[in-house]
C-alpha cells in the first residue's frame, strides 16, 4: 500500500466515528420522520399509511396551524430586531479601549451561560403582577401594573423580552469579533474628513460587518422557529394564556408527546424546516446581492 | 526508557478496546436481581411516598419471593409512562390516574384485569362486595377492567372555623344530602372577606386550591348537568346546556365580579393553598391530598364541608377523582403484578391506606374503619369524606381526553379572566370538542 493510499485510509478511519455518529443521531431520524410523515402512527399501534394526509389536515383543517405560524413570526420579529439592534449597541460599546472593558465584556457574555430554563423560571418572578421587578419599576414612573403573562397579548411581549435578554450575547460574540476586523484606518480618514462617530458606524462598520450580521439573523431566525423550552417553562405546555404564545415548537411536542400523533407531528416538522429553509435562502441571496452593490 | 514509539495503531488499539469496553454490560450496586423486580411506576409527594413505601413494605413481608422496584415519576406521569411503555420498558404495575387512562388502555398498553379476576373467584367476590361502585366503574372502559381503585380524590371544601366565628357565619352544612345553596354560599363569602382602607383584600372568602377550569366545571354539574354523556366515549360534552353554562358563570364570578376569590393575577405572587393555610381564606376547595398541609398549617382550626348546589340540583355532589393500579399488558412478571395490585387495592392494603391519614380509600370496609377514623380525628363533618365517593359525579373518561383538555384550558381561560361570558363556550369550545369526539 503506498503511502497516500495509507494516509486515506487512516484519514477514513478517523472520520468513520463520526460519519457513523451522524448517520445514526441526524440521517436516520431525518429520513424516519420524513417516512411517519405519511404514517398515522401512536407509539403503540403499526403505523398506517395516509399519503398526504397529514400535510392536508394541517393546511386544510387546522386552525391552530395558522395562529401557531402568526405567533412564531410575531414572536421572530419581535425577537430578532430587537437583538440586532440592542448587540449592534452592545457590541459597537465593547469594541472601545477603556479601562476594564474585559470585564463588561464578561458580564454581557452571562445569560449566554444560563440555562432556557432556570431564565425562563426567574423572568417569572420578574413577570410577576404584583410584586415582580418590573411592575414595582413602572411604578416608580407613575405607570400601573401590567398582567405580563396573564393576558395574551402581554405574554407574547413577554417572551420575546426574555427571548431577546436570552439572544444578545450571542449575537454579541458575533458582531463583536467582526468589529474588531473593521481596519482602523477607515475609521480614521474617516474622522479625518469629519464624520461622526455615528456616521462612522453606519457608514463603515455596519456594510463591513454584513456577513456577520447575516450570519445572526440566520442563526436567530431558526432558534426563533425551533423555540419551546423557554415558552413551556414561561407559559406552559399550551401555549397559553388561550393561544397567546402557541407557536410552532409547542404545537410539534404537543402533538407528538400529549397527543401522541407521531405521523401529525412529523409533517408538522418538516413543514418547519421547508419554511426555515426558504428564508434561509432568501436571506443568503439578499445578502449576496447587497454585498455585490457594495 | 521506552523501547517502542507509542504509534498510531497503538492508539487506534487501545481507542478500540476502549470503545468494546464501554458496551459490555458492566456490574451495578443493584445487580441482576434488580433486574427482576416488580417495577411499580407511581406519582406521590414525600409524604404519600413514605406511605406507599409502608404498603410496599408489607408486601414484600408476606411475600418474600417477590421484590418490587418503585419508580417515581416526574411532573407528567402521562408523557412518562407513555415514553416508557412504547420504548418496551414498561413498568409492571402503573398508577392510573381517571381522567387519562383510557388513552393507555385504548392503545392497549394495560391489561384488562377481568381476565385475571376471572380465575381468583374468591378475591372477585370480595372485591365486589366491597367496593364503591362508582369508583370502580370509573375504570371500566369498552368491556374491559383496566385498573382497581385505590383511593377517592373528589373535591369538597376546606373551612377556617375560627374566620367563620369572627365573621358571625354560621357553620356550613356537613352532609351531602343537605347542601347549600350557590346563594348562600356567595352570602357566606362576601361576609368572609375583608378589606383594608386602600380596597386591598386581607382575607378571602374563597380560594381555589384544584384546576380552575375542572372546579368550574364541577359548578356546572353541581347545577345538575354531568360533563359528558355518556360517562365513557363520550358522544357529547354538555358544556352547552343552560344549567351547566350558568354553574360555570357563577364559579368565574366569584373572583371576576363579586372579588371573593382572587383572580390568577392575585394567586401570581402567593398559592391560593397558602392563602388558606395562612389564615387569609374562609374557604378552600380542594381534595383530601391538602389534608396533611392544612393539618400541619400553624394556628389553622378547619374542618370540612359540602360543595354548593344550584337551582337546577337537589343535592351536592364532589368529583370522581381517583387513582388506580394497573397492570402493563406487556408485562412478564404478571402474576407478580396481579398479586401485588391484589395487595394493595384489597382489604389489607386499603386499611393501611386508609390509616396514614393521606388517602381516602376505595373500599367500603377501609372508609369506614376506626384506623381511617382515628386518622382524621381533626375533622368533625367526617361524613364528607366517609359519603363522598357515593356523592360523586363521574368525570369524561375518552382517549381524546388530552386533545379535549388543551381546548378546555383554551376557552376557559377569558371565562375566569372576566374577559368573556360562560355563554361564548357554547360556540366554540362545545363544537370543537364535538370535532375531536367525531374525528379523533
Amino acid at each position: 500500500m503506498t503511502p497516500d493510499r495509507r494516509r486515506a485510509r487512516a484519514g477514513r478511519m478517523f472520520v468513520a466515528p463520526n460519519l457513523g455518529a451522524l448517520a445514526v443521531f441526524m440521517l436516520f431520524p431525518l429520513g424516519f420522520s420524513l417516512y411517519m410523515s405519511f404514517q398515522k402512527w401512536d407509539l403503540f399501534t403499526p403505523p398506517k399509511f395516509v399519503g398526504v394526509a397529514n400535510f392536508r389536515t394541517l393546511f386544510t383543517a387546522d386552525p391552530l396551524f395558522l395562529i401557531a405560524l402568526r405567533n412564531t413570526a410575531v414572536f421572530t420579529v419581535g425577537t430578532i430586531v430587537p437583538t440586532l439592534l440592542v448587540s449592534l449597541a452592545a457590541a459597537a460599546i465593547l469594541n472601545r479601549k477603556a479601562k476594564a472593558i474585559g470585564i463588561f465584556r464578561a458580564i454581557i457574555f452571562v445569560p449566554l451561560a444560563v440555562s432556557s430554563v432556570v431564565m425562563a423560571v426567574v423572568w417569572q418572578f420578574v413577570f410577576n403582577v404584583d410584586d415582580g421587578l418590573l411592575n414595582t419599576m413602572l411604578g416608580w414612573l407613575g405607570l400601573g401594573p401590567v398582567p405580563w403573562l396573564i393576558d395574551p397579548g402581554w405574554a407574547m411581549v413577554s417572551l420575546c423580552v426574555v427571548s431577546v435578554w436570552k439572544s444578545v450575547p450571542f449575537a454579541t460574540v458575533v458582531l463583536l469579533a467582526a468589529m474588531q476586523g473593521v481596519p482602523e484606518t477607515l475609521h480614521e480618514a474617516a474622522t479625518i474628513d469629519g464624520a461622526s462617530e455615528l456616521r462612522r458606524f453606519v457608514s463603515i462598520t455596519v456594510p463591513l460587518i454584513r456577513g456577520a450580521l447575516s450570519f445572526v439573523v440566520i442563526i436567530s431566525v431558526i432558534n426563533a422557529f425551533q423555540a419551546f423550552d423557554l415558552v413551556y417553562v414561561l407559559t406552559g405546555g399550551n401555549g397559553g394564556p388561550e393561544t397567546g404564545t402557541y407557536v410552532l415548537g409547542i404545537m410539534l411536542f404537543q402533538h407528538a408527546f400529549a397527543f401522541l400523533d407521531f405521523g401529525y407531528a412529523s409533517a408538522l416538522a418538516w413543514v418547519m424546516f421547508a419554511i426555515l429553509l426558504a428564508l434561509t435562502v432568501l436571506q443568503l441571496r439578499f445578502a449576496r446581492r447587497m454585498s455585490l452593490e457594495i | 526508557m521506552f523501547e517502542k514509539r507509542f504509534g498510531r495503531r497503538t492508539l487506534l488499539r487501545g481507542a478500540g478496546v476502549l470503545g468494546a469496553a464501554s458496551m459490555l454490560p458492566w456490574p451495578s450496586a443493584c445487580g441482576d436481581s434488580d433486574k427482576d423486580a416488580l417495577t411499580f411506576f407511581f406519582q406521590a409527594n414525600p409524604d404519600e411516598a413514605d406511605a406507599r413505601m409502608r404498603i410496599i413494605d408489607e408486601f414484600v413481608r408476606r411475600h418474600p419471593d417477590i421484590r418490587v422496584r418503585t419508580v417515581l415519576s416526574g411532573p407528567d406521569p402521562m408523557q412518562q409512562m407513555s415514553t416508557f411503555c412504547a420504548g418496551g420498558r414498561c413498568p409492571d404495575v402503573l398508577m392510573a390516574w381517571e381522567l387519562t387512562y383510557a388513552g393507555l388502555a385504548d392503545r392497549g398498553v394495560l391489561q384488562d384485569l377481568n381476565t385475571l379476576l376471572a380465575r381468583d373467584g374468591s378475591f372477585a367476590a370480595a372485591l365486589h362486595a366491597d367496593s364503591i361502585a362508582s369508583l370502580y366503574e370509573t375504570f371500566t372502559f369498552d368491556g374491559g377492567q383496566y385498573a382497581f381503585p385505590e383511593q377517592w380524590s373528589g373535591n369538597f371544601l376546606f373551612y377556617n372555623k375560627r374566620l367563620f366565628t369572627d365573621a358571625g357565619v354560621a357553620p356550613p352544612p356537613a352532609r351531602w344530602e343537605q347542601p347549600w345553596s350557590f346563594t348562600e354560599f356567595l352570602d357566606t363569602a362576601r361576609a368572609l372577606t375583608k378589606r383594608d382602607r386602600s380596597g386591598k383584600v386581607t382575607q378571602w372568602g374563597f380560594v381555589d386550591t384544584w384546576v380552575p377550569p375542572y372546579s368550574a366545571g364541577l359548578f356546572g354539574m353541581n347545577n345538575g348537568v354531568p360533563w359528558c354523556t355518556p360517562r365513557t366515549n363520550p358522544t357529547h360534552f354538555n358544556i352547552d346546556d343552560e344549567a351547566f353554562i350558568e354553574g360555570v358563570q357563577f364559579y368565574a364570578d366569584l373572583a371576576a365580579e363579586h372579588h371573593v376569590a382572587p383572580t390568577a393575577t392575585d394567586a401570581q405572587s402567593v398559592s391560593t393553598m397558602d392563602l388558606f393555610a395562612a389564615g387569609k381564606a374562609g374557604m378552600a376547595m380542594g381534595g383530601h391530598w391538602r389534608y396533611q398541609t392544612f393539618l400541619r398549617a400553624q394556628g389553622l382550626e378547619f374542618d370540612i364541608t359540602v360543595l354548593p348546589a344550584g337551582s337546577h340540583r337537589q343535592g351536592a355532589q364532589s368529583d370522581i377523582g381517583t387513582t388506580g393500579l394497573a397492570i402493563a399488558a406487556s408485562s412478564p412478571r404478571k402474576e407478580q403484578a396481579w398479586e401485588f395490585v391484589k395487595f394493595a387495592t384489597g382489604p389489607v392494603g386499603q386499611s393501611m391506606i386508609g390509616q396514614t391519614g393521606l388517602f381516602v380509600p376505595a373500599l367500603t370496609s377501609a372508609i369506614h374503619s376506626a384506623g381511617f377514623a382515628g386518622a382524621h380525628g381533626e375533622i368533625g363533618n367526617l361524613g364528607v369524606l366517609t359519603e363522598g365517593p357515593a356523592h360523586s359525579g363521574y368525570l369524561p373518561v375518552s382517549p381524546a381526553w388530552e386533545k379535549i383538555n388543551s381546548l378546555i384550558d383554551r376557552s376557559f381561560g377569558p371565562v375566569l379572566r372576566g374577559t368573556r361570558p360562560a355563554t361564548s363556550l357554547r360556540t366554540g369550545l362545545a363544537r370543537g370538542i364535538d370535532q375531536v369526539l367525531h374525528h379523533p
